[in-house]
């Protein structure tokens, strides 16, 4: 069965593995909860390196996704809490419902009782967004810093929306309350394995032919028209395909989490899952788990000692890698071992000179 | 060769030094904790953000926490052992609440937690303290209709707030209400209540509208406001969106002795920072203020100001923050140095009484918010509030306000014991 | 009722000559460099607390207060220019997240200098009060009437610069066709650093003028930045009458709708009527015509 990974990195893939999967028996709960919701980030910020290392298209929005998928999930979860602890809030609705005046479950929300429609229902109707969203866009060849903007008002709109509508989604204060997965050993190691298929499925699509065209996209859009490709259909596809993954990785989220609101919406997160990328180093899929473990990894335990300096030090390193590593911590690593290897081998002279971007054209 | 076999064996220890790295410091962190859970100190949280936009506020909560336990050690603690802080930043993200009080109650085995000032903050901690069976003290003012076991409530609820403010405005000022709030469920249930009470009390609602969270253009809203020529601005405007709406209001030519405007939140630190000017004859409601008149207050005022600045100002949610910093103390004492969870919530907490800058205050014994003090205060010339009205006793705390739901109540005599909500139905005639 | 309408009118003059205020320096900046500058609303942040530091500590009211911030900001831009864009020319997304990382590091940094509080921040004495809107008897404050003309004086100050000077010149030639205006012997880099210090400057001016009507805190930048962004994407780059129009049809959109549903609503509507209108008009409603 071919992994698409050369021996030596899956020993290494392997390895880890086995690290995070005994992760539970020397870590301890607080921990284990911490990992798997870094584990749901992780296969957000894959799924923004394929679109944005790949691809080449910077979305600032794409929380949406996450969050949409988170919603559906707590939606459910929230539903059946309330139906089957009448109790809790009085009658057998959820606690904003009643608070915004309603009397029952609204009926085009009664379907979202069993988690086994509304999950999947989350990821298709969170695909289904992408599509519509990559179709108005990449068709009318928005890209770039523009698309950046687009997809940042986007979020914006849907956080605003998702605060609004308390009545069907809590509000501000979202979606709280529902039960949760946390301290469940078995659901860690779902989220596990949800992860590591997700890897396994990127290296397909990124290893494949398909995978190549992507590349050429980033690399230069206009070229690729040129040779026959029709752009816009390659951009739908994937940016499709990671907005699914979001929204898989959002309801696990949620479902761990035990609570969800706009936050994991909007915008913030959306510029913070393209900070991990950026410095794990986009392009490299493996990039997305070194940069999201280590920013959260460090950000749980410095703040718990340096809360006051935390974000001044994140926005230093961020602008230092940014500026010297352009690839990332596993993109500069990876860089530098070809060409040892090249050098070695005297394919490359000693020297190196600057490394060249799709947007080094001189007219924007 | 490319890469070796001694590489990947490089590699996967590392990624495992690093993972462990991550996980381990919890094994030997726990075992010591557990030792020193025996000998010297009481670990309590506090858990409330310093950074962050809800900061502005939320900082002189752990503020005033700290005082409170400062003057406590200094007494020489609670039977001798001295309260330990451990301080978590949440920085005003709702996660974050989740996943610091989870840190506290699983990692550091804190006896309780002091926190949370926002309702989302709140109602998302609170599954984890009702899984974990811990305790929190929450000593900010809510919209209630919620009493969960775990949770002890130390700031008012509407009834101790409003059943007052609204007749007292309708006779002093008018019976035209026009109801402004931020976009969240605080301002759209107090506003349900405040309705509830005109009808109840012979006013009458102009308008209802609601601004986005940390919006600050309010020119439209204030024309509008201007055609509506209501009686009284109420208003649940919070955080940011205060400071914005004071200013603009007068600087759009609206004094207080036109359109007072009425309020449950706006603090002397909003007044601080939209400037006293722009507050001036405005009306605000709570249980306290820095203007007081009693020593007790003069001496908390003097303690804060002295530890942390003469440019700080103290207000009503800081206040019930210090005073139940001493009753968690003081339950933890009546228990002879137990903090066992269910001991403090069905023995050591309930009942507890305190002398505080408000004055006596009572932790009711059933369930689980506090007796406090009403009063009314307009703002002066020097940011601070004059009172011109107060109870004459202290009010019992309703966690299910009668006009909205009289069939409501909040129980623990009377609800099965393990239960997680002391909500009860009862027939009122 | 028509009383009120015509109020909301004026209002929402006001609203434009904000925003235009807040967009200007953007708009100069990336019409020229490309460059969207993740940080500008936090350029209008340390502006804010420019003034906030002239009133505090030099006792020097808000007319001192807005030179003061054009040169800190114009200052701190030529830095960030100097010291991250040029380090990434060419490359407009890099810039985009490098300057994110300029804004958090500003947020932060004022933060930890300042503390989290809200400040205060007084409008000048002069300013004070209202005067009656002639025509009918409603008050309109001084000061946003001062913030009219601000925003008139620095649309015609900026207009004066680009079209009646030899740097505008310049400003403009790398504006229409950089690799043309280099071959022509302009020095672009030296143009560059001119206008994103003018921007920057421009921005901190905002943060002054706005600092008495709104709220003085690190975090209050972002919905000023989404703002400029809007306005930039709506009304097109390269032009300035392209700014004015995206700042007059958001700021009266906003304010009409405000005035006839609710803010929120405004909000939701004016986004997505932006939204709308990029699938038209992908570049913005006014652009420059490009060899």
């Amino acid at each position: 069965m071919s992994i698409g990974l050369p021996r030596r990195y899956l020993a290494l893939a392997v390895a880890v593995i086995g690290v995070l999967f005994f992760f539970p028996f020397y870590a301890g709960d607080f921990r284990m909860n911490q990992l798997g919701l870094f584990l749901c980030f992780v296969m957000f910020a894959l799924s923004l390196d394929l679109i944005w290392g790949f691809t080449g298209i910077l979305s600032l929005g794409n929380a949406v996704y996450f969050g949409g998928g988170a919603y559906f999930v707590a939606l459910s979860l929230k539903l059946k809490y309330a139906a089957t602890n009448p109790a809790r809030y009085g009658s057998g609705i959820p606690d904003f419902m009643e608070w915004n005046g309603l009397t029952a479950v609204p009926t085009w929300m009664l379907p979202l009782e069993s988690i086994w429609f509304a999950a999947p229902a989350g990821v298709l109707a969170m695909g289904f967004l992408a599509f519509v969203f990559g179709f108005i866009t990449f068709k009318r060849h928005i890209y770039g810093v523009y698309c950046a903007v687009i997809t940042l008002a986007e979020s914006l709109i849907f956080e605003e929306l998702i605060i609004e509508k308390q009545a069907y989604t809590g509000g501000f204060n979202g979606i709280t309350d529902y039960g949760s997965y946390s301290s469940n050993t078995n659901f860690y190691w779902v989220i596990l394995a949800v992860t590591v298929l997700f890897f396994w499925l990127a290296r397909r699509i990124t290893t494949s032919h398909f995978g190549m065209i992507l590349q050429s996209i980033r690399e230069n859009e206009l070229r690729s028209e040129f040779f026959g490709f029709e752009v816009a259909n390659y951009k739908i596809f994937v940016f499709t395909v990671a907005a699914m993954m979001s929204a898989v990785a959002g309801g696990l989220y949620a479902a761990l989490n035990g609570i969800i609101s706009h936050q994991e919406i909007g915008p913030l997160l959306s510029v913070e899952g393209v900070i991990w990328v950026a410095v794990g180093g986009r392009g490299t899929l493996i990039g997305a788990f070194v940069g999201t473990i280590l920013i959260k990894g460090a950000e749980s335990l410095l703040s718990e000692q340096f809360a006051w300096m935390w974000g001044l030090l994140v926005g230093l390193i961020f602008i230092l890698v940014i500026v010297l590593m352009p690839d990332g911590i596993v993109g500069t690593l990876l860089r530098r071992a070809r060409r040892r290897r090249a050098i070695a081998a005297g394919r490359a002279p000693a020297y190196e000179p600057r490394a060249v971007s799709a947007e080094d054209t001189p007219t924007a | 060769m490319e890469l070796t076999r001694r590489d990947v064996v490089k590699g996967a220890l590392a990624a495992s030094a690093g993972a462990a790295a991550f996980g381990v410091p919890h094994i030997f962190v726990r075992r010591l904790t557990q030792a020193n859970a025996q000998d010297k100190t009481i670990k309590v949280g506090i858990l409330h953000s310093l950074s962050g936009t809800i900061a502005i506020i939320e900082r002189s909560l752990h503020n005033a926490e700290l005082l409170a336990i400062d003057e406590i050690n200094a007494k020489g603690g609670v039977l001798g052992k001295k309260i330990e802080a451990i301080i978590e930043d949440p920085k005003s993200e709702v996660r974050f609440f989740k996943e610091k009080a989870e840190k506290l109650i699983l990692k550091d085995k804190v006896a309780a937690v002091l926190g949370c000032y926002t309702s989302a903050s709140r109602q998302s901690v609170l599954p984890v303290f009702e899984k974990y069976n811990s305790v929190l003290l929450y000593p900010t003012l809510y919209e209630a209709q919620e009493c969960s076991y775990n949770c002890f409530y130390t700031g008012a609820v509407p009834n101790q707030q409003l059943s007052d403010f609204v007749p007292w405005l309708i006779k002093n000022v008018g019976p035209k209400f026009y109801l402004i709030g931020s976009n969240y469920i605080y301002p759209k249930e107090t506003n349900r209540e405040v309705k509830a009470y005109l009808a109840k009390y012979g006013g009458q609602t102009v308008a209802e509208e609601y601004a986005p969270l940390g919006s600050t253009e309010f020119s439209t809203t204030i024309n509008k406001i201007k055609s509506a020529k209501p009686n009284v601005v109420f208003s649940d405007l919070v955080g940011d969106s205060i400071v914005a709406f004071y200013k603009q209001y007068r600087q759009f030519g609206i004094t207080a002795k036109d359109i007072p405007i009425g309020t449950p939140i706006t603090t002397e630190e909003e007044i601080k920072a939209m400037g006293p000017e722009n507050a001036i004859g405005h009306y605000t409601s709570f249980n306290y203020f820095q203007s007081l008149k009693n020593p007790v207050n003069e001496r908390f005022v003097k303690a804060f100001k002295g530890k942390y600045g003469q440019d700080k100002v103290t207000n009503a949610v800081m206040e019930a923050a210090y005073f139940q910093t001493y009753f968690l103390a003081q339950a933890i004492e009546k228990l002879k140095g137990n903090t066992d969870p269910d001991g403090l919530i069905q023995e050591g907490l309930p009942g507890q009484q305190f002398q505080a800058p408000q004055g006596k205050v009572k932790i009711d014994p059933v369930n689980h918010h506090t007796w406090l003090w009403a009063r009314i205060g307009r703002a002066n010339t020097d940011g601070q509030f004059d009172v011109v009205d107060e109870s004459k006793d202290w009010i019992r705390p309703d966690p299910w306000t009668r006009v909205l739901y009289p069939d409501k109540d909040c129980d623990f005599s009377k609800v099965p014991k393990g239960s997680k909500s002391g909500t009860i139905t009862v027939k009122r005639s | 009722m028509a009383e009120a309408l015509f109020a909301q009118f004026l209002t929402g003059f006001s609203i434009v000559a904000i925003l235009l205020i807040i967009s200007l320096g953007l708009a100069v900046i990336f019409g020229v460099m490309r460059v969207i500058n993740m940080a500008h609303g936090d350029f209008i942040m340390v502006g804010a607390y420019v003034a906030f530091v002239m009133q505090e500590y030099f006792k020097l009211n808000l007319f001192w207060g807005i030179p003061a911030a054009f040169f800190v900001l114009a200052a701190i831009g030529m830095t960030v220019e100097w010291g991250l864009i040029r380090q990434l020319y060419g490359r407009p997304l890099e810039t985009l997240l490098a300057t994110w990382g300029v804004s958090v590091v500003l947020q932060q940094g004022i933060r930890l200098i300042f503390g989290p509080e809200l400040r205060y921040v007084r409008a000048p004495q002069l300013l004070d009060g209202d005067f009656a809107v002639p025509g009918s008897n409603l008050p309109f404050p001084y000061f946003r009437m001062f913030i009219i003309v601000l925003a008139l004086g620095l649309l015609s100050l900026t207009y004066w610069i680009l079209y009646r000077t030899d740097l505008g010149m310049r400003v403009r030639a790398v504006n229409q066709n950089r690799p043309m205006a280099e071959v022509l012997g302009i020095d672009t880099r030296r143009v560059d650093r001119f206008v994103f210090a003018f921007g920057s400057g421009l921005a901190g001016v905002a943060g002054t003028i706005l600092a008495p009507i709104k709220t003085v805190s690190p975090g209050m930048g972002f919905p000023y930045a989404v703002d400029s962004y809007m306005v930039i994407v709506l009304g097109g780059v390269g032009r300035l009458v392209g700014t004015v129009a995206g700042a007059s049809v958001i700021g009266e959109a906003e304010t009409v709708l405000a005035f006839l549903y609710n803010n929120v609503i405004a909000k939701l509507l004016v986004f997505t009527l932006i939204v709308i209108v990029i699938r038209v008009f992908p570049q913005g409603l006014f652009t420059l015509q490009r060899r």
